[in-house]
């Protein structure tokens, strides 16, 4: 296991690199572009001399690598300066968005996994057939599609003509959870109510699947496409020559090698999610990070901008790193090294 | 003839696809008595290696492919069981090695997970300890000395001759009584398949399994096998003992293919005369005392 440990080491130092970079870039792109956060801060009311004020306070006075500098120092003690959008420190609005938009994507995620992936294996194990031809189809449509479309047809579907599903929101009104840890879920676990758990998985299924749906096609087509190629390697004619039952064939000899470019494009998505998630958020009325994110990128909220933009640079980086380790715990080539005894 | 371990009778076979339906194998008749070494000879697309996967019953699953004529194991028509019957047969009673060692084991898991998985084929409640103990002595019959390693390895982790003697080793696991051979070694280069040949001879004698081994390289089939059927665009041309065909060969593809092969003392390969109508002449047999071709 020293070589995946190895792995882990180094893929974790480039992140934090990756992220470093990450920090001056948006650092600096946030205070090229056009616009002046405290008039925008204030309103076209505010005198020169009130501006001006401002812009002492946000230090926007000083020159642009000593700003960077009070950052890196703000940012080694936690923080990360106060949003002029809601006017408290950016961590804070982030503590609040983040645990609803997370929610969602991992919801999102594990429709990804549990739908698209099977849908590949039936599809790859009929190749040809109707029901591959059915998948490949839906899957092509899931993919085509962008999801706040989907968003809204599954919203008129299913929330409006036929009111199966909630229409908005993250839970309903009659439930009064404490906040705990600010996952909803978790929240309703440890507070032992099990009807406001339920509630709030029947509000989150909608939104969840339309945000899912491209992935689920793309996954699907994917799982497909390689399982069929592992199918024709000589490996697998010779389990069968063996007599294996075709199920077992099917998961340890044709869906095992074919999982690690499904599992790259699943990490790669679960990402993305993080800031595609603002129309589907805004679609459900969902209190997510990706609607904040929108939010204070129209109003030039420097501090918040950065916050926001970094938090999802280290999902990416994060969801990265794990699939990474999936593929080495998998892949034995990589986790014992390409070495030939 | 009841008494052989295997028995194709007017084995026809053909793969349906856009542009009609095309017939690979155009009765095909052959038998193997027990402990028997039979090749099968012929050039690339002759229907060999059809042939060996018709008896295991790997083309039967595929659609496009549609087969007539009786396959006969063990005195059994294999047409007449039920597809979990027959798939009890394989990696049992008949187990088939490869043409390419390093592909066709699975790369994601240990040999010795590998060797489990045939082994629990006739012993359900086989462990790694018992597996252990199985494999480590038919690796160290195979000539490998530290089973071990070996077993705690990857494919990628060894060389193409261990993966191969890796493979019979495996064939041999649940003592079958057919074993075929489909090119073994082809994909190695020509010391190690010369060795592993010899092994797969002897072991196969030391197991008093039958072999039914498939090749297009007649100096091989000439070592190994006792009798030999060349196959030329899916009929068989000529049968007879392996002796006997090589000193007299009649039909006049064999004769073609036995001028075929490129000698070291002549430069090159030699000038093949062209005569396909010629090769479609009928089947010679040369008749034994004994065992019946």
């Amino acid at each position: 296991m020293s070589a995946v440990l190895k792995l882990l080491a180094g893929r974790l130092a480039i992140s934090l690199l990756v992220l470093a970079g990450v920090s001056m870039l948006i650092f600096a792109i946030a205070r090229v572009i056009p616009g002046d956060p405290a008039r925008i801060a204030l309103g076209p009311n505010a005198t020169p001399e009130q501006v001006e004020k401002l812009r002492q306070e946000l230090r926007l006075d000083q020159p642009i690598w000593l700003q960077y500098g009070h950052f890196l120092s703000d940012l080694s003690r936690g923080e990360l300066g106060t949003s002029l959008y809601t006017n408290r420190p950016v961590t804070r609005d982030i503590a609040q968005f983040l645990p609803a938009t997370l929610e969602l994507i991992l919801a999102a995620g594990i429709l990804m996994i549990c739908i698209g992936l099977p849908l590949g294996i039936v599809a790859a194990k009929n190749e040809g057939g109707f029901i591959d031809n059915l998948v490949r189809v839906v899957s092509l449509l899931g993919v085509s599609a962008p999801s706040f479309v989907w968003a809204v047809i599954l919203m008129i579907l299913f929330a409006f003509f036929l009111p199966l599903f909630p229409i908005a929101g993250r839970i309903g009104t009659q439930f009064d959870v404490p906040q705990i840890t600010g996952f909803l879920f978790v929240d309703c676990l440890l507070t032992g109510k099990l009807d406001a758990l339920a509630d709030a998985l029947w509000h989150v299924a909608l939104p969840a699947f339309a945000l899912a749906l491209s992935g689920i096609g793309q996954a699907a087509r994917l799982t497909r496409a390689n399982m069929v190629e592992t199918y024709r390697r000589p490996h697998i004619e010779m389990a069968r020559s063996y007599g294996f039952p075709e199920w077992r064939i099917a998961r340890k000899y044709a869906f095992r090698p074919s999982l690690i470019p499904s599992l790259t494009i699943i990490g790669l998505d679960f990402a993305a999610m993080l800031g595609n998630a603002f129309l589907v958020e805004a679609i459900f009325a969902w209190p997510g990070l990706s609607r904040y994110g929108v939010a204070v990128i129209l109003r030039k909220d420097l501090n918040a901008i950065v916050g926001t933009v970094l938090i999802i640079s280290a999902a990416f980086l994060i969801a990265n790193l794990i699939v990474d380790l999936l593929i080495a715990l998998i892949n034995p080539r990589i986790r014992h090294g390409r070495d030939r005894s | 003839m009841t008494d052989n371990i295997l028995d194709i009778q007017d084995l026809r076979l053909s793969f349906r696809s856009h542009g009609g339906v095309t017939e690979v194998l155009h009765g095909v008749s052959l038998s193997v008595a027990p402990e028997e070494r039979v090749a099968l000879v012929g050039e690339s697309g002759s229907g060999k290696s059809v042939t060996a996967r018709a008896v295991l019953g790997l083309l039967q699953s595929q659609r496009s492919a549609q087969i007539t004529g009786r396959i006969l194991f063990e005195g059994r028509d294999l047409a007449s069981l039920s597809g979990a019957n027959r798939r009890k047969l394989r990696g049992t009673k008949m187990s088939m090695i490869f043409q390419d060692p390093v592909s066709s084991l699975n790369p994601l898991f240990r040999i010795e997970d590998q060797f489990r998985e045939v082994l629990r084929r006739s012993e359900r409640s086989a462990d790694m300890r018992r597996t252990r103990e199985v494999a480590g002595k038919l690796l160290r019959d195979v000539s490998i000395d530290d089973p071990e390693r070996v077993l705690a390895s990857f494919p990628f982790q060894l060389s193409g001759g261990m993966n191969q003697r890796v493979m019979i080793a495996m064939a041999l696991v649940n003592e079958p009584s057919l074993l075929i051979a489909d090119e073994p070694g082809t994909a190695l280069d020509v010391t190690v398949q010369d060795q592993t040949l010899k092994l797969m001879r002897k072991l196969a004698d030391d197991r008093r399994a039958a072999v039914f081994f498939i090749s297009h390289n007649l100096g091989v089939v000439r070592e190994f096998s006792n009798r030999l059927y060349v196959i030329y665009q899916g009929r068989i041309v000529e049968s007879g003992p392996t002796g006997s065909i090589f000193d007299d060969p009649r039909h006049p593809y064999t004769k073609a293919l036995l001028a075929a092969v490129p000698r070291i003392t002549r430069a090159g390969i030699p000038e093949i005369e062209e005569s396909p109508e010629a090769f479609s002449a009928p089947c010679e047999i040369h008749e034994t005392a004994g065992v019946a071709a």
